[in-house]
């Protein structure tokens, strides 16, 4: 088997890379391919907590790559989906305890045994970075609308246009969306930060309240039905599995009065 | 007359035209890894060029850093009067 590796990076910290890394891995898996989901924040671990395998912990990534345990015995397997792993990052090292060949070494070893790798990557763009991108052949950039997110973005482009050799695709999520105030006009939307990024699109994931909740309870909206970002990606992980899905329409449509009198008593839509 | 702004809200649309305007020069600038100002005196120095050459229109002379797909595109544009000779 030789499966796909694709690293999930963004430049600025907390627009949801780990979120989306969760995310796409549990719709991935859901579509029946077998998944590993690879935590290189060293020093800064959270992917164990957003999927609720904090307690399963036993071995992390660098106890691998420094030949304290096997790989196998360091994976822990999702509560729900035995074709769901997670390789943790470990806690209290940090992101020199890693480096791009052994990066690559250990890439080429979950390529042979899953179907994807996912890496969840550090923010910023410094050594964190170009360890996570390491074996990766694809990319996927998540930022937010916000205008100091879009600029760490295209700085990631940027960079990942450099290692064009290596990394053959790279596509863009954009997540935090919030349809009302685009509408408005009070914030950019899809069509306006791809036109600026000159990027392809994978996905748009709106701003949900059910993510702070499935992160509290350690199960990923895209596990469970009637959520909006749940669906988001769920239809991110069909595209990267070559399907056509159509965009969500995110950008609610104009606020006219007509359309007001439309949502008050259709408050439920977009 | 609340009321009234609430139905008839015209959108502003000017947050989100200024965020965009502004991300792309910004990004333009970034890209090219070009310092503030320097554009100006570039086009100081190829104006005098130019007119060394030809008499120009006054205050027409128009200097646009464009963004084509991910590559910048300087655009220059000199009305010109006569060639000087
Ligand atoms: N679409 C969304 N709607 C609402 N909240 C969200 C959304 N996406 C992410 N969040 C929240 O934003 C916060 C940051 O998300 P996350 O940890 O995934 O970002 P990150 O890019 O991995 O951060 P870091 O750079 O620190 O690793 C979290 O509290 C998460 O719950
Ligand atoms: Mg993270």
């Amino acid at each position: 088997m030789s499966g796909r590796v694709i690293v999930i990076t963004s430049g600025k910290g907390g627009v949801g890379k780990t979120t989306a890394s969760a995310n796409i891995g549990v719709a991935l898996a859901n579509t029946g391919a077998s998944v590993c989901l690879v935590d290189m924040d060293i020093g800064l671990r959270n992917l164990d907590i957003l999927m609720g395998l904090e307690n399963r912990v036993v071995y992390n990534l660098v106890d691998v790559v420094e030949e304290r345990c096997k790989l196998r015995q360091a994976l822990v397997k999702d509560k729900k989906m035995p074709n769901l792993n997670l390789l943790p990052a470990a806690q209290t090292r940090d992101k020199t305890a890693v480096n791009a060949e052994q990066m690559k070494k250990l890439c080429e070893e979950l390529k042979s045994m899953f179907d994807f790798v996912l890496v969840d990557s550090p923010a910023g763009i410094e050594s964190g970075f170009e360890n996570a991108c390491a074996g990766a052949e694809e990319a996927i950039v998540i930022t937010t609308p916000e205008m100091s997110a879009v600029r760490d973005a295209d700085r990631i482009i940027g960079l990942l246009e450099a290692r064009k050799d290596e990394i053959t695709q790279y596509r863009l999520v954009l997540n935090r969306i919030r349809p009302k105030m685009v509408a408005n006009s009070d914030m950019m939307g899809v069509e306006d930060v791809l036109e600026i990024l000159s990027i392809k699109l994978l996905g748009a994931v709106p701003e949900d309240e059910e993510i702070i909740i499935s992160t509290n309870k350690g199960e990923p909206v895209a596990g469970t039905d009637n959520t909006k970002s749940g669906l988001a990606f769920r239809n991110i992980a069909r595209r990267l599995r070559g399907e056509e899905v159509p965009f969500m329409d995110m950008d609610a449509k104009s606020d006219t009065w007509v359309t007001r009198i439309v949502n008050f008593f259709n408050p439920v839509r977009v | 007359m609340q009321v009234f702004n609430w139905l008839f809200k015209v959108p502003s649309g000017t947050a989100a035209v200024t965020a965009k305007d502004r991300m792309r020069t910004m990004l333009v600038h970034d890209r090219l890894e070009l310092p503030a100002g320097r554009l100006e005196v570039l086009e100081e120095e190829l104006t005098a060029v130019v007119a060394r050459y030809f008499d120009l229109e006054p205050d027409t002379t128009r200097f646009d850093l464009q963004q084509m797909d991910r590559q910048a595109a300087l655009i220059a544009n000199f009305r010109l009067v006569r060639s000087k000779c």
